[in-house]
């Protein structure tokens, strides 16, 4: 029995013992990166896998709001293959948009098939260090940020692109890798100072560690003031 | 889409990803794509040859024992020089026993002859892309540093001791993680430099030997003159 969760398009089931995440199909009969779908009442879901997405933990996790909606604008820098935000794509529907944004040809590969398939996703074949090289390329004002980047300046790209893109009490969401920042440092360490560092421009809505499903990660959910 | 400006940008930058993902293919990809090859078939060579001694020795384990190296066991074994003693404890299999032995032998023969078709196409293409680089390093070096620097751009821009501890990662980390020893090189190691030295000379060697990979590598991206010669004679002169 599928119903709805707590967060905004994203539905739930139970499987066995376990609880899965779902979102609706975009696209009716196609899976993205070999997730399973479930139809009910006409409607195909797509099984939203905790272990490869970072969002998914976290809203399982207990994340109360991740703040993306309907018909919302998403900029999703870090994309990669297009697994999250596929799910993104289907959160924010039709009248939506994802740019999805990446750094490495390789997987940008990848990443064009999904785009070609959901027409409210576009590739970027950028980096998001630089932003000024982009800015012409996606609309001026997004409701969202989304950051998933293994980079050692993480927090600073993400405050760079919230500056320039993000509207004004529009949410952002950091998908914090610790081990990128620093291999030796303590992860809670890490996550202080870059707790330290965000807050002095955004509000810190909800902060979760994705453990067990990503080791030494943690995810920050903002709201620009 | 209800928003027409959604559209275009759709389309715009789904067309200038492509261009810009058919520009991004360049030759030191194609070389790392060699490399892997080429690790790939040794695998493979090692596994089918294990399982051929494994196999053959039921018949012959004394011939088996005897030929250490894989490659000329292979050899042995297809131009019918493998002779039995008279005491043997192997097996007498009939000529339809054997059958499926000889013919994993050849197989097992063909992949060694291509796995050094490749080292040759490897070559070729380090001379061409790289050659002062494999002047220096030699081909299998060289195109292990960018295999796994990622790319030629990306190793210029390191630091010639990050060069010389590429492919020691490991045991770098363990370094910095828990304090053990630090390691003086990664896949600098099968230099035939540092393979003569002695012991004592090997971090000095394998530091030097990576201050000038690092200089010819930026001479091979830049497109400069050929410096190979002179850098690996320098070296040669100093430790040789």
């Amino acid at each position: 029995m599928i119903k709805k969760s707590k967060i905004f398009e994203v539905y739930e089931t139970q499987l066995g013992r376990r609880n899965i995440l779902l979102t609706k199909n975009l696209v009716k009969g196609v899976s993205v990166y070999g997730e399973r779908l479930f139809n009910q009442d006409g409607e195909e879901y797509r099984e939203w896998v905790s272990n490869k997405s970072k969002l998914a933990a976290a809203i399982l996790k207990g994340c109360p709001n991740t703040g993306i909606r309907k018909d919302d604008v998403v900029l999703y820098l870090g994309a990669a293959s297009g697994t999250t935000a596929s799910h993104v794509s289907d959160i924010v529907g039709e009248n939506g948009f994802v740019f999805a944004l990446d750094f490495a040809p390789r997987v940008v590969r990848d990443l064009v098939f999904v785009c070609e398939k959901r027409k409210n996703m576009a590739p970027l074949l950028e980096d998001a260090n630089n932003p000024e090289s982009y800015k012409d390329k996606i609309s001026k004002e997004v409701d969202i940020v989304y950051q998933d980047v293994a980079q050692k300046n993480q927090a600073q790209i993400f405050l760079k692109n919230c500056d320039m893109f993000l509207k004004k009490e529009g949410y952002a969401l950091l998908a914090l890798k610790a081990r990128s920042v620093d291999v030796s440092a303590k992860p809670s360490v890490i996550f202080k100072k870059v707790r330290e560092e965000i807050s002095k421009k955004l509000i810190i809505i909800d902060e979760r560690k994705l453990e067990p499903f990503e080791m030494d990660h943690c995810m920050f959910v903002c709201k620009k003031k | 889409m209800a928003d027409k400006k959604f559209i275009d940008f759709y389309k715009k930058n789904l067309e200038e990803t492509k261009r810009k993902i058919k520009a991004s293919v360049t030759d030191d990809l194609l070389i790392v794509q060699i490399i892997n090859n080429i690790d790939d078939l040794n695998k493979i060579i090692n596994i089918l040859a294990k399982d051929l001694r494994e196999w053959y020795s039921y018949y012959n384990p004394e011939f088996s024992k005897e030929i250490q190296d894989h490659a000329r066991f292979v050899e042995l074994i297809l131009s019918g020089k493998d002779k039995k003693i008279k005491q043997s404890m192997g097996a007498e299999l009939s000529k339809e026993d054997l059958k499926p032995i000889f013919n994993l032998a050849k197989k097992i023969k063909d992949v060694f002859e291509f796995r050094d078709e490749q080292e040759i196409c490897l070559e070729k293409m380090m001379k061409k892309v790289m050659p002062n680089a494999t002047a220096v390093a030699g081909s299998v070096i060289g195109a292990r540093l960018l295999q796994h620097a990622g790319s030629l751009k990306r190793l210029i821009m390191l630091p010639s001791s990050t060069v010389q501890l590429l492919g020691a990662e490991k045991a770098l980390f363990r370094h910095i993680k828990s304090g053990s020893k630090c390691p003086k090189y990664g896949v600098l190691h099968e230099h035939p430099l540092i393979m003569k030295a002695n012991r004592k000379d090997h971090g000095k060697i394998a530091r030097a030997l990576a201050d000038k990979i690092s200089i010819a590598a930026r001479v091979d991206y830049f497109k400069g003159k050929f410096i190979g010669d002179e850098l690996i004679k320098g070296l040669e002169e100093r430790f040789g």
